[in-house]
């Protein structure tokens, strides 16, 4: 992809609903507003969202008893942030919100 | 790192279960731990290091509830036995009632008319307080808790049973007090039962148990906020109490406010003086009084209160403000001139549109703490500036009409245009006043302000000297002691200036090395916000030096100061002594008017003490003159006086008056 290829294909996200993994297990989802090359993105009206810790997961299955017992992520609004390109693990776009199935395009 | 980001190992969820069956010694210590970080929050802390910090705190509104049965310690449903008792549905009670109360000072706050308090936090994270719930859910909650604890079947000891019902009490009674719908009339009566609580709530506070594990930094992870979590606020629990005591005694002496004359300089002295209140009032107390100053029952008075304002100094039963120029009508025939008295009506209706900005903007600036109201000042007098140019219009059309009336001999010529030059002197004055209290001067700047505040004083004695002139002798009283007043200060502080040469030239008073300015520069930068005023109030740069060093460099001064100071007949003396023997007369003068007269009766203790303070101030400078002159008596050029100037400092009650700095000479 040329220079001016990638722009166009990046450009088609801004304002759109990304989802981004970083390394430490979080994933952040808001609207895109920026990046750069070092694949820092800006994100706005973002919430951020954290698996249940093990203990916790162990928890809730020892008291239902039900092995696939349905354990809630913990969430929390953040607003605007900046996610640093060097934790980004995965970027997911969501098509359809009304769908709520991310289709993935991961870089 | 960002605040959601876990070292290795660490867990975001803090393991404190807040179901958990509590002592009664750890409820009432859990209560008054939440009580000092309600303090805390108000004295400037984040709710995020505060309140925000008690796990009980967080379940109650994380996630959000939607109706207050559904703000419980858990969410969703969980068996019989797991149900918290009663001392922790007790603590529910106070903690629903305490975030309420949170709610309700935070709209105070931020009801106000100017965008932001630099003193406190209003942030709330995306937690929402309970802000829908109207009081009552609460207050019932409270009562049906005092119930509960009052069972016998709870089995707890009578102390700290009376203790908790205590502390349930004192909460209702507080947030009752803070309801910002509270009718004014009403608003004095809700003050003396929270200030009655808190004696008893420190008398038992003994009794209570803390439960440091309640509360958590942890907690701050989950908050909308990009900050690390930080330190929780230790606040001790006498000091808690304190603030909050003086929360009580602010707001109860600003509900007084409501009981004032409608007389727009009765509330400035009121503004003024609650302003200058030791310990500075908390921002909540400040926005409590600016509520009940911009409450509609108290603006929306029959005559407008600039108008008022502008009555007390010119147009004192003048045909200018005759009611019945507002009833005629204008001729039909727009091209026919309208009657004189009609265009009094509308000229004065022109001009009370154009001032209630400004106005309103010296009011608000008199909300604000001290410092930042000495920097709001030198906003608002800029906007008055404008409007004395605006004023001299509306004169012009005054006089004009007047002229066709044949009453010109009633009318002093451009009153209005005295009026808000008199009022923007004033602003002044306090500016400069403020900057002593404040310690804004260096002690090597006392003589040139001091000088300074001589002049604008001199130049509003001139002012209201114009306005006595017009004025019959009913309604002296009134004018006769402010301008007393004026020409107190202004006398003062021609003799501060003088001593304060003196001791500059005898190189009494600390001068700092400054190899990177210069006097002239210094001066313009002290000026600045007076720089831009119309007629110019700042004298020029050469003119000042020239009163400052009368006798040349003070390094290097001419012979006669020498001779000056040795002979107690030169004018260097006689002009000390003369300036503060009228300011003495002048302070006497205005005292024997009193408050009342002086418009500041709503104030009146404080009013005395002011006027005390700054007589005892005059004689405190007579003492040190007198030292002054009796050390210099057999100076050599160059020579040393054998004294040293002490200072008193700011703050901490070693000056009569905080803006005026008198030194004291001592022996070396």
């Amino acid at each position: 992809m040329n220079n001016e290829e990638a722009t166009v294909y990046l450009s088609q996200f801004i304002g759109q609903p990304l989802r981004i993994h970083t390394d430490d297990g979080r994933v952040f989802g808001g609207q895109m507003k920026c990046t750069d090359k070092d694949r820092n993105i800006i994100l706005a009206l973002t919430y951020e969202y954290r698996a249940p810790s093990s203990d916790v997961i162990r928890k809730a299955v020892k008291e239902s008893g039900n092995p696939s017992a349905p354990v809630n992520w913990n969430s929390r609004y953040v607003g605007l942030v900046v996610v640093p390109g060097a934790h980004v693990k995965k970027i997911e776009f969501e098509e359809s919100t009304m769908s709520g199935q991310p289709s993935g395009v991961v870089v | 790192m960002d605040s959601g980001f876990l070292q290795p190992g660490e867990t975001l969820e803090d393991d404190y279960d807040t179901l958990a069956p509590l002592l009664p010694e750890e409820l009432i210590g859990i209560m008054d731990q939440l009580l000092c970080h309600e303090m805390a929050w108000h004295t400037g802390y984040p709710l995020s290091q505060t309140l925000f910090t008690s796990t009980y705190i967080d379940r109650l509104l994380w996630p959000g509830p939607k109706t207050i049965p559904q703000a419980q310690f858990y969410r969703g449903d969980i068996t019989d036995d797991k149900k918290p008792g009663t001392l922790l549905d007790v603590l529910r009670a106070y903690c629903l009632a305490l975030i309420k109360s949170c709610d309700y000072v935070i709209a105070k706050i931020t009801a106000r008319d100017y965008f932001e308090e630099e003193d406190f936090c209003t942030h709330t994270y995306n937690r929402v307080l309970l802000v829908q719930t109207p009081i009552d859910v609460f207050l019932r909650e409270l009562d049906a808790s005092v119930e509960m604890i009052e069972d016998p079947d709870v089995g707890i000891e009578d102390a700290l049973r009376s203790a908790i019902i205590t502390r349930l009490q004192f909460r209702k009674a507080f947030l009752c007090a803070l309801d910002p719908e509270c009718p004014l009339e009403l608003l004095s009566n809700f003050w003396p039962p929270v200030t009655l609580k808190i004696d008893e709530m420190n008398r038992t506070h003994e009794l209570g148990k803390t439960v440091p594990g309640s509360f958590s930094t942890k907690l701050q992870r989950r908050l909308a906020s990009t900050v690390p979590p930080r330190p929780i606020v230790e606040v001790d629990f006498k000091d808690a109490l304190q603030n909050l005591r003086q929360i009580c005694t602010a707001c109860e002496e600003a509900t007084r406010f409501k009981d004032l004359p409608t007389d727009p300089l009765e509330y400035q002295s009121f503004l003024w003086t609650f302003a200058s209140r030791q310990p500075a009032p908390l921002p909540y107390s400040r926005s409590y009084l600016s509520n009940i100053l911009f409450d509609p029952y108290i603006l929306n008075t029959p005559i407008s209160l600039p108008l008022e304002d502008v009555k007390s100094f010119v147009f004192h039963e003048s045909s200018v403000l005759d009611p019945s120029n507002w009833t005629l009508s204008p001729p039909r025939n727009p091209l026919m001139p309208k009657p004189p008295k009609l265009q009094f009506a509308l000229l004065i209706d022109e001009f009370v549109d154009r001032v209630g900005q400004p106005y309103l903007d010296l009011w608000v600036a008199l909300g604000q703490n001290r410092c930042r109201l000495r920097r709001m000042l030198t906003h608002v007098i800029t906007a008055w500036d404008i409007l004395q140019q605006d004023a001299a219009f509306v004169d012009a059309g005054i006089v004009t009409a007047a002229q066709q009336l044949n009453i010109s001999e009633e009318v002093m010529p451009s009153p209005l245009l005295t009026w808000t030059y008199n009022k923007k002197l004033w602003m002044i004055e306090k500016i400069i006043i403020l900057g002593f209290e404040q310690d804004i001067y260096l002690p090597d700047e006392y003589a040139g302000m001091y000088h300074f505040l001589s002049l604008i004083a001199g130049r509003r004695k001139g002012t209201l000297e114009t306005c006595i002139n017009h004025l019959s002798d009913r309604c002296l009283q009134f004018i006769d002691s402010e301008f007393h007043q004026t020409t107190g200060i202004s006398a003062f502080a021609k003799a501060l200036h003088g001593f304060y040469t003196i001791a500059y030239y005898l190189r009494l008073l600390p001068c700092p090395n400054r190899p990177f300015s210069t006097e002239k520069l210094r001066y313009e930068l002290r000026m600045k916000p007076f720089l831009s005023l119309q007629p110019p109030e700042v004298p020029p740069f050469e003119e000042f030096e020239a009163v400052l060093q009368p006798y040349g460099s003070y390094s290097e001064p001419k012979p006669a100061l020498y001779e000056d100071l040795k002979n107690s007949e030169s004018k260097l003396w006689v002009d000390i002594d003369d300036s503060l023997q009228a300011a003495k007369d002048a302070f006497a003068k205005a005292k024997k008017y009193g408050a009342v007269k002086s418009k500041a009766g709503g104030v009146e203790q404080a009013w005395n003490k002011e006027v005390q303070g700054v007589l005892a101030s005059c004689v405190a400078l007579g003492v040190a003159v007198a030292g002054l002159k009796s050390a210099v008596q057999s100076i050599e050029p160059g020579g040393k006086a054998g004294i040293k100037m002490e200072l008193p400092e700011a703050g901490n009650g070693k000056r009569y008056v905080e803006g005026w700095v008198v030194g004291k000479v001592a022996k070396e």
